[in-house]
């Protein structure tokens, strides 16, 4: 009986391993391809698979030859202003939303969430004619702002849900500790919420930086982003795969580096309950 | 320590009502207990002391001061909440200093540490300082809330069914505990509850309030023996009180004797009670279980009825008798004796013992004086 039981732990042992390595290769091989097509100098790009001569040609020509940095920096900028400012906003929207009551509230928070509806495609034309009347189109500024419709519903959403399950008690207790409602909401509310703040602004600074459409439309030589310049290897003359591979490498580092850093928290913000008492 | 009065205290949330017209004098270092049902507005009363609600109308002064329009952290009560409202991501230590280290009331770090340790001492949680809320029990939780409370020295301690949450053991022994440390404590506190046994051994006075209401403000014994009402009846005690109808039949020349259950049995209205009924020829009365008696032996001045239930509850039993015209009486009685369901039964009623209720309003009407001296020295 013994025995029977230990063999089906083993086996179920070994299939789960199976499985999970399976699931890794798939994830990851995608990351691996571009990584070694980063590599690979254009004549050997279709004639070999695994091996080939490594080279950096790719990098320099992306980095040293090109003005990607530039929008490497761009992007940064845009998106990491995107999340801040959805930061500054969104926060006390959320807590608005889940704490007071008022006239149109359940209106109001189905139409932040409504703005993530609709696929960017539809609006871009409107924003585009907008854009160019009011001269925000290529200014950093207009992307913080367009960048909103997908940084702030998420964040005002998520967070929502993390102040509703604070208990209205904590506040009243904090206060009645002796403290103002502004300290009680940086000293207890905030930490309170933290997991959730992370998870969010993480996710939005994902979206933000992968964002494609609105940077393409709405920018142009000052304000692109790296998104879509890294398209810009691919010529209708010329077609440098590999450093459209390079380009794209270094544009996901950012956000594998971000993700190692508060993996954490992600996973911890993501999966709520984490301030039930 | 200051007292606290409460004056004309409105509150609608919406068309709710929460209290309404609630006025209460609480004198310096008086324990008083707010009684209630679910939603009588208990807690209401509490948060409108403690600033967490602006009333609609009315004003509470503490300690003389006028605190209408303070925000609650320059009151200077501390409140313990049914929910306990402990901070989840900080130790028993850190909530416990959180009070001490705000900008109203803060004290050096090594006073913090002073009281903060002689406080979990008096609360016994002293070996838990390090430990985080979520690894408390709720008995543990509900000892770090007191101490919270406890650990400055603020005017008016508020507690808002501190043991409603504990199992039955823990909540007898911490009841009995808090009645040891309010006498060591002397602050003035207003304590909420819905469990009458915890309003009558705690409060030097009860404030019995229903629907946003107070019935009736008064020692444990005046509104256990003297209720306002019949309201007020029904909510103490358990079992709950006997209500029945009742004729009042004027007998010329005699007194007047009552007619109930359907029985043809005389029991006399105590003669002073007879001028405080003002003549009415129904009332409603209200008998305590433990003033209905089984009897054994024969009597005309007896009732009659079958045992509907019988629960023995150790020292006590609880009997159900189904009388004559089918009214249900609940008697209680020693642990010692046993019914069979469906037994033939007689029982009798002391009439100095009933309380006489209005049969329209509920008002109470009158008692017997012989009880009502005793209850008068409470």
């Amino acid at each position: 009986m013994n025995e029977s039981v230990s063999i089906f732990t083993l086996v179920g042992r070994v299939s789960k391993t199976v499985l999970l390595l399976v699931y890794a290769l798939f994830a990851l091989f995608p990351l691996l391809w571009m990584i070694i097509m980063s590599l690979k100098p254009d004549s050997q790009m279709f004639t070999t698979t695994f091996i080939f001569s490594p080279t950096m040609e790719n990098y320099s020509a992306v980095f040293l030859r090109s003005d990607y940095p530039h929008f490497f920096l761009n992007n940064l900028l845009v998106s990491i202003s995107a999340v801040l400012l959805s930061l500054i906003v969104g926060v006390p929207a959320a807590y608005a939303l889940a704490r007071f009551h008022f006239r149109l509230k359940e209106d109001i928070a189905f139409t932040i969430l409504s703005f993530r509806f609709a696929p960017e495609i539809l609006v871009i034309l409107p924003l585009f004619l907008i854009y160019q009347r009011t001269g925000l189109y290529d200014t950093y500024f207009g992307l913080i702002w367009v960048y909103q419709l997908i940084t702030l519903p998420l964040l005002i959403w998520i967070l929502r849900g993390y102040f509703e399950d604070i208990s209205p008690d904590i506040e009243a207790a904090a206060q009645l500790d002796g403290y103002s409602w502004w300290q009680v909401f940086l000293k207890v509310l905030l930490p309170l919420v933290k997991p959730g703040l992370v998870a969010a602004s993480l996710l939005c600074f994902i979206f933000a930086w992968n964002a494609f459409t609105f940077p393409l439309l709405l920018s142009d030589a000052r304000a692109q982003t790296s998104t879509v310049v890294a398209l810009r290897f691919l010529a209708s003359d010329t077609v440098h795969y590999g450093q459209v591979a390079a380009a794209a490498t270094i544009s996901a580092l950012p956000e594998v580096i971000l993700a190692l850093l508060i993996q954490k928290h992600l996973v911890r913000g993501l999966s709520f309950g984490a301030v039930k008492g | 320590m200051a007292s606290v009065q409460l004056h004309g205290l409105t509150k609608w949330y919406g068309k709710r009502l929460g209290v309404e017209n609630v006025t209460l004098d609480i004198a310096d270092k008086e324990f008083i207990t707010i009684f209630g049902p679910a939603g009588a507005g208990k807690t209401t009363t509490l948060s409108l002391i403690a600033g967490i609600v602006a009333p609609n109308r009315g004003s509470v002064r503490i300690g003389g001061r006028d605190v209408d329009g303070l925000e609650p952290a320059d009151r200077n009560v501390a409140m313990v909440f049914e929910s306990y409202a402990l901070y989840p991501q900080m130790t028993v230590f850190d909530n416990m200093a959180f009070p001490l280290r705000s900008p109203k009331h803060r004290k050096s770090p090594q006073d913090v540490e002073d009281r903060v340790k002689r406080c979990a001492k008096v609360m016994k949680i002293d070996h838990l300082l390090q430990r985080p809320i979520q690894a408390l029990s709720n008995g543990q939780r509900q000892r770090t809330a007191l101490g919270r409370a406890l650990v400055r020295q603020p005017d008016v301690f508020l507690m808002d069914e501190p043991l409603s949450h504990l199992d039955a053991k823990l909540r007898h022994s911490m009841r009995a505990e808090l009645k040891e440390m309010r006498s060591q404590l002397g602050t003035t506190t207003v304590y909420v509850t819905h469990d009458y046994l915890e309003a009558m051994s705690l409060g030097d006075r009860i404030a019995v309030i229903n629907q946003g209401r107070i019935q009736q403000v008064g020692t444990p014994k005046e509104v256990y023996f003297m209720p306002a009402s019949l309201e007020v009846a029904q909510l103490f005690g358990d079992p709950e009180i006997n209500v029945i109808d009742a004729k009042v039949a004027s007998k010329s020349g005699g007194r007047p004797e009552l007619q109930i259950l359907g029985e043809n049995v005389p029991v006399g209205v105590p003669s002073d009670v007879v001028p405080l009924l003002n003549g009415a020829e129904t009332v409603k009365i209200g008998l305590r279980p433990s003033d209905v008696d089984v009897v054994e032996i024969n009597n005309k001045g007896n009732f009659h009825g079958l045992v509907y239930s019988f629960e023995p509850l150790g020292t006590k039993s609880v009997l159900t008798i189904e009388s004559v015209d089918g009214t249900r009486i609940r008697a209680l009685l020693d642990g010692h004796r046993v019914f069979d369901v469906d037994r033939r039964i007689q029982f009798k009623i002391d009439p100095n013992a009933i309380l006489f209720f209005d049969s329209e309003r509920g008002a109470f009407l009158a008692k017997s004086k012989l009880i009502r001296e005793e209850a008068g020295d409470g």
